[in-house]
């Protein structure tokens, strides 16, 4: 490790000599990144009633949706097995519930995050750690789902392995652009309810999707603001792991768009932060 | 090379002005007590010399390193432990220090070491596997301190670390950070509210008020430039003005010094030369007016006057007010000053 800072020096400063050093030095920021990573997961595992009620909801409109629309979109709309038609969309709504920005915005609150600042470990790494953590939670939320999926009889279209770790990494890369909406949230207003709220940004993003119906069934205005919506791509990229057409390279490509733009807001909120103490 | 050094820092906040052009300069192995009411500046100024708030103007270095241009060599070269212990509740508070101490860069023997270390030498070890949430404010300070020890730092910087907390934790703390001092020989900046810690711990006090430094030196130096004893007597209200009168008229007359008279919660503080003779000739001189007074007392003057000659207003009369960096609603010389028990 030896992403040192730039004013980078030996332990102890200009002392001469014989006098008193202090043990600090440079631990790099890979090193930096693992520390607050593992801290932030051992939130995350402490806290396991979190993570399950996390979960309720994905799973509550898997199951609603599929009840009340699966013999309609299967016989009527021909759309093959609706379970796996929807079980994209639960994996990528838990994905976008989470809310990376409220644990960074509880240390904000109770003086942790200066504690953080006041280290000598790259700043960025407070951030890059909680949203690290934040994928550790999203991970785990898709595996859940998938494997629900797999007991109610969903199935890749191509191996299991290539359409999981496929469908993973879509859902992490989309996964860390909303975190990254939480966390910048969190470090622009230091507010845990503001933070909270941004959660709101989830709906007009998801449900102004194919997320019901294909889109070739969809018409109007409607079909116009999905098309524009490049959360649409995300969606239609996830189901084509499961055989659902779609282009895959597109969905990357509009899930790492959406990320870098609101890990832009987040690196932009984080050095306001650090600018004003 | 001094171990830290200010100067001419000014910050603002919007339109406020907490810190207006303050300069100091603290020796190596030094412990230097900043004193001054809530809100006067001392908080800021230590979140300036620890790198976390950059100052509208002026500078600030730490062992000859520019805090605003050198700040991660700073960090690695101080310890901080700020007025709210900032702990993560969920960890333990071994798994905190472990963190902390892979952010300072120690690894292996030396950060399990160190760990065991700092856990002894605040008296957190029984404790230290169990969940911050469960420990006592005390504790947490503790922890807090040993979190801003474990790097072996050679400047230490502590908000106000006692505030709060009761007379035993604060003797704990004391101790500890004189322990420090022997066995490192580390620099301390200690903010503090309480006279009797800048009295028992600092080689030298800087009072700050209104975000300016009115007053500098070792706590013997600031309390000879009162350069007066200090007799307080207490006085019923209702007999004020007429024991005021009777003071006044002793000391136009000379049979008591000139000197300067203020009001307190309790009656009046008189700063004269020679205090225990002159005790006798105020007692007579209330007596022969016919004012009824209570106790009266004869003392060395405290950090307390030395801030009163300064600032023109008490530290415990601040304190009550819990006033913000303008120190609104200070009265220079209001009948509800009260004297500080130290």
């Amino acid at each position: 490790m030896s992403a040192a800072s730039p004013d980078a020096g030996p332990a102890g400063g200009r002392a001469p000599a014989g006098e008193p050093q202090t043990l600090a030095a440079p631990a790099g920021l890979v090193s930096d990144v693992l520390a607050i990573t593992g801290r932030a997961i051992r939130g995350i595992l402490r806290e396991p009633e979190l993570f399950i009620f996390a979960l309720i909801i994905p799973v509550f409109f898997f199951v609603v949706q599929i009840g009340a629309l699966a013999d309609v979109a299967e016989q009527q709309l021909r759309i093959p097995n609706y379970a796996a038609f929807q079980l994209p969309i639960s994996i990528l709504f838990a994905a976008a519930s989470t809310s990376g920005g409220n644990a960074l915005v509880l240390d904000i609150a109770n003086g942790y995050w200066d504690k953080l600042s006041l280290t000598p470990a790259h700043r960025s790494s407070l951030v890059v750690g909680n949203l690290f953590g934040e994928m550790f939670a999203v991970l785990g939320y898709s595996l859940v789902l998938l494997l629900f999926g797999f007991a109610i009889g969903v199935r890749f279209a191509s191996s299991p392995l290539v359409g999981s770790v496929g469908l993973l990494a879509l859902t992490l890369l989309f996964g860390i652009g909303f975190a990254s909406v939480s966390i910048a949230v969190a470090l622009a207003t230091g507010s845990v309810r503001a933070t909270q709220s941004t959660f709101i940004i989830f709906f007009p993003l998801l449900f102004l999707t194919p997320s019901a119906l294909p889109r070739e069934l969809m018409t109007g205005w409607f079909e116009t603001a999905v098309s524009l919506n490049p959360m649409t791509y995300v969606v239609e990229a996830a189901r084509s792991f499961l055989g659902y057409g779609g282009g895959v390279l597109r969905g990357f490509l509009a899930a790492a768009l959406f990320s870098a733009l609101t890990f832009g807001l987040t690196a932009l909120a984080f050095r306001r932060r650090v600018r004003m103490g | 090379m001094s171990a830290i050094q200010a100067s001419d820092l000014v910050h603002r906040f919007g339109e406020v002005e907490a810190v207006r052009g303050v300069s100091l300069e603290v020796a190596e192995t030094e412990i230097y007590g900043f004193l001054g009411p809530n809100g006067a500046g001392k908080s800021t100024i230590v979140r300036i010399l620890t790198t976390l708030l950059q100052p509208t103007s002026g500078s600030g270095s730490v062992l000859g390193h520019d805090v605003t241009r050198e700040a991660t060599t700073v960090r690695r070269l101080i310890g901080v432990a700020l007025q709210e212990a900032g702990l993560d509740p969920k960890q333990t508070g071994r798994e905190l220090l472990t963190l902390q101490g892979k952010l300072y860069g120690l690894k292996g023997r030396v950060l399990t070491a160190q760990v065991a270390e700092v856990t002894e030498l605040v008296g957190l070890t029984d404790a230290i596997d169990r969940r911050i949430q469960t420990f006592s404010g005390g504790m947490k300070r503790r922890l807090d301190l040993a979190s801003a020890l474990l790097h072996r730092p050679r400047v230490l910087f502590l908000d106000e670390p006692t505030t709060g907390l009761d007379p035993l934790s604060r003797a704990l703390i004391w101790d500890r950070l004189r322990e420090l001092r022997e066995r490192f020989g580390a620099t301390i900046f200690l903010t503090t509210q309480y006279l009797e810690e800048a009295d028992e711990l600092a080689d030298r006090v800087a009072i700050i008020d209104h975000g300016r430094i009115v007053r500098q030196g070792t706590p013997a130096e600031l309390k000879a430039e009162v350069g007066a004893d200090v007799i307080d007597v207490a006085i019923e209200e209702r007999e004020t003005g007429a024991a005021r009168s009777a003071i006044q008229q002793l000391q136009s007359s000379g049979e008591l010094p000139a000197g300067e008279l203020r009001g307190t919660q309790a009656g009046y503080t008189l700063f004269v030369p020679n205090g225990p003779q002159n005790i006798a000739v105020l007692i007579r001189g209330l007596d022969r007016a016919g004012v009824r007074f209570g106790a009266v007392s004869v003392s060395r003057p405290t950090l307390d006057d030395v801030f009163l000659a300064a600032t023109g207003g008490r530290m415990a009369a601040a304190d009550q007010d819990g006033q913000g960096e303008e120190g609104q609603g200070r009265d220079p010389e209001p009948a509800g000053t009260g004297r500080r028990a130290s």
